[in-house]
């Protein structure tokens, strides 16, 4: 059964049934906003996203656009094992796998997108990795592309350190380690 | 017929059966690597390990025979814990490189690890021995010495069904490793079979190496249309795409699988693979290749002949007879094929390589039509102006037609296949795409399954031979499978 709950408005006085006066009260509260911001820029809420970058706070949760990390010589930590593909909810990464001529890492990524318009950025691939090669730690919030294009990174894009990064092996998420630290 | 107990639950066996077996008879799984139902016992791995009362120690059940009064246990704490141990001491040396692994996700070590044991290894990394990485140990095989187990069960593969004996194991203890004898390669025809058979990474496919991860792929049963032995297989696909064939083991026909057999896969998305017909080598779609191809048939009229295909299912082969009988009306037609049948090599590779040679005469039992004797005569006679026939079939009568320059209609999935003097090539789905019916050379009949899609506006052959009949004026109504076997005795 559903229940139905019956709601007795109060019935609108002759000044409102008029109309004219609460229109003319409403455009008071929105002209007084646009006069006092007029005035006092700085007191705006808005910002201009995306050209103009919010500032993020340094949370080791934070997940922000991914990258993908490097090895001291420049070749991508990841080993194209296809956890991340496997366990990301939005399908949105895509993995080729190919075999190193001469490394004995045997298996490296070919290809490796990841669609952002299709990411949820949930972190599933960053949990997921067991190299630890996936991050979202660049505290770049992606989003506010004129074309869709824009937002399939490849691994060209995703490839990079981050500044006085330390090397790579056995490195977990910096942002973490920082977090934890500070726990220390 | 010894009776035991097996975990409180009591079972009569044949004598010489082995506790493993007979515990398989209850339905309770023993795990095991190096046993191997179709393979010598060699009770190496201890994976098997139980307990058997009165027994001084824990047993291997694959080589221990059930005797009368055996009460065993598969389940104890003992057994349990021995389960751990021997994991454990698999795992000293296993490089845990899952990851780059292939065998990732149907590996004896992950699933039992699971299953078994979840205990952190007390080893350290840094005293693990090192053993030679991957390399290629034949055309189809990649060899990694430090994932091996050393289960032997590849050893045992070479020297009992293949009994070509390339491999063995070299040094002794923690040494050990499995080798391929001085100056040999795993080039047997079945090599990949080794592949299915090691139960961990070591042994794992050249072809199918990094296509894909093993959890991904779905699996379609299906038969092998290598040959006329029609072995049952497995297509493992995923999106659209077959990455392998493997066996599907079963009494009649075959516990493995031939190396030829499962690349027949690659014809499907091959480069030459037609998404369109052709005419005289120009592609055009089908809709207009199939009413060039009815005008031709017009043209020709009663100087046609058709020629059926042990290559082609049933379905395919009664659509071109009915073709030839109610559309283009004539008697020129042979579904006549015979060659000899049986296992060539002893193990599974058939005399016969036409998979449905004996799917045919069940063709020929409803709609007659020439020998192929009388057929391959009457196009060298010159009386036939036009042939419509297979790419594969078109080999036998070769010669005649050349000599006789018969236009030719030909049926083909890949550009390879087709005659270059063809007049019409027309496509059709392959057997991952669609269904047919096979016989083998036992008389065994069996279906393909569709496991894939064919390329877009790709049709089933039975498909493209009705179109064809309704250019040319007569209707066949084939508008399915079952619908072209209609009258068959079968
Ligand atoms: S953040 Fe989530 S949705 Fe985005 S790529 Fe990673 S797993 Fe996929
Ligand atoms: S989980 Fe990590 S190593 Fe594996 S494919 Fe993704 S990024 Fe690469
Ligand atoms: S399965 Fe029994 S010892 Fe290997």
């Amino acid at each position: 059964m559903i229940s139905v709950k019956k709601v007795n408005n109060r019935p609108l006085n002759l000044l409102e049934r008029i109309y004219v006066w609460e229109i003319a009260r409403g455009l008071l509260v929105t002209m007084r906003h646009f006069f006092v911001n007029l005035v006092n820029p700085k007191g705006l809420p808005t910002i201009q996203y995306p050209e103009q970058p919010i500032p993020l706070p340094g949370n080791a949760r934070l997940r922000t656009r991914h990258r993908l990390k490097m090895r001291a010589d420049g070749a991508p930590k990841c080993v194209a094992c296809f956890l991340c593909q496997t366990a990301c909810p939005a399908l949105c990464i895509h993995i080729e796998a190919a075999e190193h001529p001469e490394n004995l890492v045997e298996k490296y990524p070919a290809v490796f997108n990841i669609d952002l318009a299709r990411c949820v950025m949930c972190g599933m691939c960053v949990e997921a990795c067991p190299e630890d090669a996936i991050a979202m730690d660049t505290g770049e919030i992606p989003g506010g592309a004129v074309v869709r294009e824009e937002l399939l990174m490849t691994k060209e894009n995703l490839l990079r350190n981050l500044p006085g990064e330390p090397s790579l092996v056995g490195a977990a998420n910096r942002l973490a380690n920082e977090y934890l630290r500070g726990k220390e | 017929m010894p009776n035991l107990t097996i975990d409180g639950r009591s079972v009569e066996v044949p004598a010489g059966t082995t506790l493993l077996e007979a515990a398989q008879r209850l339905g309770i799984y023993i795990p095991r690597y190096c046993y191997h139902p179709k393979l010598s016992v060699s009770g190496s791995c201890r994976m098997c390990l139980v307990e058997v009362e009165k027994a001084p120690k824990l047993v291997t059940a694959c080589s221990t025979e059930a005797a009368e009064g055996m009460r065993v246990l598969t389940a104890s704490e003992k057994v349990r814990q021995a389960r751990r141990d021997v994991l454990e001491y698999l795992l000293i040396n296993h490089p845990l490189d899952c990851p780059i692994c292939d065998q990732a996700g149907e590996c004896g070590l992950q699933d039992y690890y699971m299953d078994y044991s979840l205990r952190k290894s007390r080893f350290e990394a840094e005293d693990k021995i090192l053993r030679q990485k991957r390399r290629a140990a034949g055309p189809y095989l990649m060899l990694d010495n430090e994932r091996c187990i050393l289960c032997t069960r590849c050893v045992r593969f070479c020297g009992e069904v293949t009994k070509t004996a390339e491999l063995e194991v070299m040094e002794r203890g923690d040494r050990s490793f499995i080798d391929l004898k001085e100056g040999r390669a795993l080039d047997n025809g079945y090599s990949l079979n080794i592949a299915d058979l090691c139960p961990v990474g070591a042994f794992t496919s050249r072809d199918f190496r990094f296509k894909a991860r093993a959890w991904f792929l779905k699996r379609t049963p299906t038969i092998c249309l290598g040959c006329a032995t029609g072995c049952e297989i497995e297509a493992h696909h995923y999106e659209g795409t077959i990455y392998r064939l493997v066996p599907h083991p079963n009494a009649e026909t075959n516990t493995w699988l031939c190396d030829h057999g499962r690349m027949t896969y690659k014809a499907v998305r091959a480069g030459d693979r037609l998404g369109k017909a052709l005419i005289r080598k120009g592609l055009i779609d089908l809709e207009p290749a199939l009413r060039e191809t009815a005008t031709r048939l017009e043209e020709a009229k009663g100087a046609a002949a058709v020629l059926g295909s042990p290559w082609l299912s049933v379905e395919d082969n009664a659509a071109l007879a009915r073709l030839a009988k109610d559309s283009v009306k004539t008697a020129n037609y042979c579904f006549d094929f015979s060659a000899e049948q049986g296992i060539k090599d002893g193990i599974l590779v058939n005399k016969d390589p036409a998979p449905n040679t004996a799917g045919t005469r069940t063709v020929k039992a409803l709609y007659g039509g020439l020998s192929l004797e009388e057929f391959t005569g009457l196009l060298a006679g010159g009386k036939i102006k036009i042939l419509i026939t297979e790419a594969k079939a078109y080999g036998l009568v070769k010669a005649a037609a050349e000599a006789a320059g018969i236009r030719l209609i030909i049926f083909a999935r890949n550009r390879g296949e087709a005659p270059a003097a063809a007049y019409a090539v027309l496509p059709y789905a392959s057997y991952f795409e669609t269904e047919g019916t096979f016989v083998n050379y036992q008389g065994l009949r069996r279906m393909t399954a569709a496991a894939v899609e064919p390329p877009q506006g790709i049709k089933p052959l039975w498909a493209v031979v009705n179109k064809l009949a309704s250019y040319s004026g007569a209707e066949l109504h084939l508008d399915s499978a079952p619908r072209a076997l209609k009258d068959m005795d079968f």
